[in-house]
């Protein structure tokens, strides 16, 4: 287990690493002035680029910028974002937490619902519930992200009025910003009307985490269905029949368990394909997410703020890929320690 | 009274086109006590066999029998659920490559516990973790591994493949069965394990008087452990006797073959030379000859081997051929 985490670790580190070489050569590879991008602020006069192209050290070779840059980085100087002036780690704080949050809500209601059905698809192998649910993930997967959220717009908040449109929370409720994720700052406050802001933030976030989670939700589906089945033909599943164990027995003491290892596999690779609509669906729902102002800042070609913000969104993807890998080693033993000689 | 006596057994796999009869009119009979060897080439039908008695085949294989008793009860007149009740109770099955069929990710101890027949615990529901617990331990004792603790909680990858099958095999006794299934237990495993495994299912079968159904390619290996044998090929019923009957006056010429390529049954083969083969190899499913399948390579075949041949009994000593050796000696 020692040696699992410390690989994961080191990789985590590279990773990192090689991230910060991108974002740091970005900075020369965006069209202007390599400084202005860097730091962010447009139009310098000669005196401010002499500040700054000494705080960057912009005359010294590659290796002392780029460690510079680092170093610019470990103290959380990202620069000023060129469009609104304001320093981008401020910035990064206050929208990082609510594209965490409802990333995490989307990735959970994808897992806790995508998962189970795959598994009831693979147990109905062959007949008319696999086949209604395999239609139904294929429908599903080919959606467009960006459609489906308007009709939900329309159909749920406009037409039907059950949710909420836009926002994180209703402008009423006044929430204290301490961790940046509504809901834990909800619990935290002391407010009165706290259960009634619990309430009101949670019929905010059900629309858009619904529909970031339907796409990798059937993509799960089909994952574990197919794991599922995987496991259903193995010689041990034979083995526990033999024993004499019933099917649900089986189900849920061998098969749940082994069939869960493959899916969680590729939860952590599909995460980057859920922040990619989570993005779209920020923007749609105007959710106040990293997410939304990336996009902004693309359009504004806000080169400071492109840069951090990639640097940002991709160490957390990948940070969430460690943590899948870490699952993935809790509940399979072989992963866990190294082979024994057989 | 005999404990298993199957008669005509046939298993079809059923593919989108056609229909092809994997086991062809297999009959096996077990009396209490007995070791009996299932011996053919690989693909002859006898894995399939055994996971048709037990009842593990998927819905893809149908499976039809003229009779199958299980100690006097006919299991084909009751429903699945009920046969599969008492077949479970009654008999047990180790697989070939036991590694695969441990659950990776459950310790070994969990494994066995689960095993442990209910009706065999006593107390409140509180207790009956704790006994499932001595009495897997127990088991592992009754298998000769004595480190129970270090076993108990490793993982299957964490064992040897000769440690598995013992696992395995304690896992088979758990129900204390009549009846002990045991498809070829010892494939790829080295000489020493083989010996242990083959001696350990020998005790149990002196000591606490298990049949033994021991289902082998190597007839020459099975001579050593067994009182009977039942001889197979290509899905077809060849021969079955006494192990001495079967070893030293075979009447099949197929069962002449396989002694004859062996060195140890053929005495008077010289020195340096060549071990006598049957011409060709086994069909495969999806061109089986009609009639006696051997046909095309036994060396005795004539026009009558395009019908399949009935089984003759002399005494006990039961052969499917037309033209059997038994004059010959």
């Amino acid at each position: 287990m020692l040696t699992f985490t410390l690989r994961r670790i080191n990789l985590l580190l590279i990773t990192i690493f090689l991230l910060t070489l991108v974002s740091f050569s970005l900075n020369f590879l965006f069209p202007g002035d390599p400084l202005v991008n860097l730091s962010g602020r447009i139009n310098p006069t000669p005196e401010q680029l002499l500040i700054l192209s000494e705080q960057y050290q912009h005359n010294a070779n590659f290796f002392i910028q780029y460690w510079t840059y680092l170093q610019h980085i470990f103290k959380g100087e990202l620069g000023v974002s060129m469009a609104s002036r304001l320093p981008i780690n401020s910035e990064i704080i206050n929208l990082l937490p609510a594209t965490i949050e409802l990333s995490m809500t989307a990735l959970i209601i994808a897992m806790c619902i995508g998962i189970p059905i795959g598994f009831i698809a693979a147990i109905n192998h062959k007949k008319i519930t696999d086949n209604i649910i395999l239609t139904i993930a294929m429908l599903g997967y080919s959606v467009p992200v960006f459609w489906l959220a308007l009709v939900a717009i329309l159909v749920f908040s406009i037409q039907l009025n059950w949710l909420p449109s836009a926002g994180q929370i209703s402008l009423l409720y006044e929430i204290k910003h301490v961790t940046g994720i509504q809901f834990i700052d909800i619990l935290l406050s002391d407010s009165e009307y706290k259960w009634q802001a619990f309430q009101n933030a949670s019929s905010h976030i059900i629309l858009p985490a619904c529909v970031v989670a339907l796409a990798p939700g059937t993509l799960f589906i089909r994952l574990a269905r197919t794991a599922m089945l995987d496991v259903l033909e193995t010689g041990y599943i034979r083995a526990a029949k033999a024993k004499g164990l019933s099917f649900t027995q089986i189900i849920y003491r061998h098969a749940i368990r082994n069939a869960l290892i493959n899916v969680i596999r590729h939860v952590g690779l599909q995460f980057a394909n859920l922040m990619t609509l989570a993005m779209v669906t920020e923007v749609i729902f105007n959710w106040p997410g990293i997410g939304r102002w990336l996009i902004e800042s693309i359009y504004q070609r806000d080169y400071t703020a492109i840069q951090a913000g990639l640097l940002v969104l991709s160490s957390f993807i990948f940070i969430v890929h460690i943590l899948t890998d870490f699952i993935y080693a809790a509940l399979n033993p072989l992963a866990r320690d190294s082979k024994h000689g057989t | 009274m005999n404990l298993l006596d199957i008669r005509n057994l046939s298993i079809e796999l059923q593919t989108t086109n056609k229909s092809i009869l994997a086991v062809d009119h297999v009959s096996l009979s077990m009396k209490e006590g007995e070791v009996r060897g299932l011996v053919g080439e690989s693909g002859s039908g006898k894995s399939l066999l055994a996971q048709a008695i037990i009842g593990v085949l998927d819905e893809r294989w149908h499976v039809h029998a003229d009779r199958f008793h299980w100690r006097g009860k006919d299991l084909l007149r009751l429903s699945p659920e009920e046969r599969k009740s008492i077949i479970s109770q009654d008999v047990a099955m180790i697989f070939q490559e036991p590694m695969s069929c441990l659950d990776p990710t459950t310790t070994i101890g969990e494994q066995l516990a689960e095993a442990v027949d209910t009706e065999q615990l006593s107390g409140y529901f509180w207790q009956k973790n704790q006994q499932r617990k001595s009495a897997a331990i127990k088991l592992l004792h009754k298998v000769g591994i004595k480190h129970h603790d270090q076993c108990i909680k490793s993982y299957p990858h964490q064992l040897t493949e000769a440690l598995c099958q013992r696992v395995m095999i304690a896992m088979a006794l758990a129900k204390r069965p009549m009846l002990l299934i045991a498809d070829e237990p010892t494939a790829a495993m080295e000489t020493t394990n083989q010996g242990q495994i083959f001696r350990l299912l020998a005790s149990l079968n002196q000591l606490k008087n298990m049949s033994i159904l021991l289902i082998s390619h190597d007839l020459e290996n099975v001579t050593h452990w067994t009182n009977n044998i039942t001889v197979m090929y290509s899905g077809q019923f060849v021969e079955a006797g006494t192990t001495k009957q079967i070893f030293t006056e075979p009447y099949h010429p197929y069962t002449r073959a396989l002694l004859d390529s062996s060195p140890k049954a053929n005495i008077e083969l010289s020195a340096k030379s060549r071990l006598t083969t049957l011409p060709g190899s086994i069909p495969i499913l999806q061109h089986l000859p009609i009639g006696c399948r051997l046909g095309p390579r036994c060396p005795r075949a004539q026009q009558a081997c395009v019908k399949a041949p009935k089984v003759i009994n002399y005494h006990g000593h039961q052969v499917s051929c037309h033209f059997s050796l038994k004059d010959t000696y």
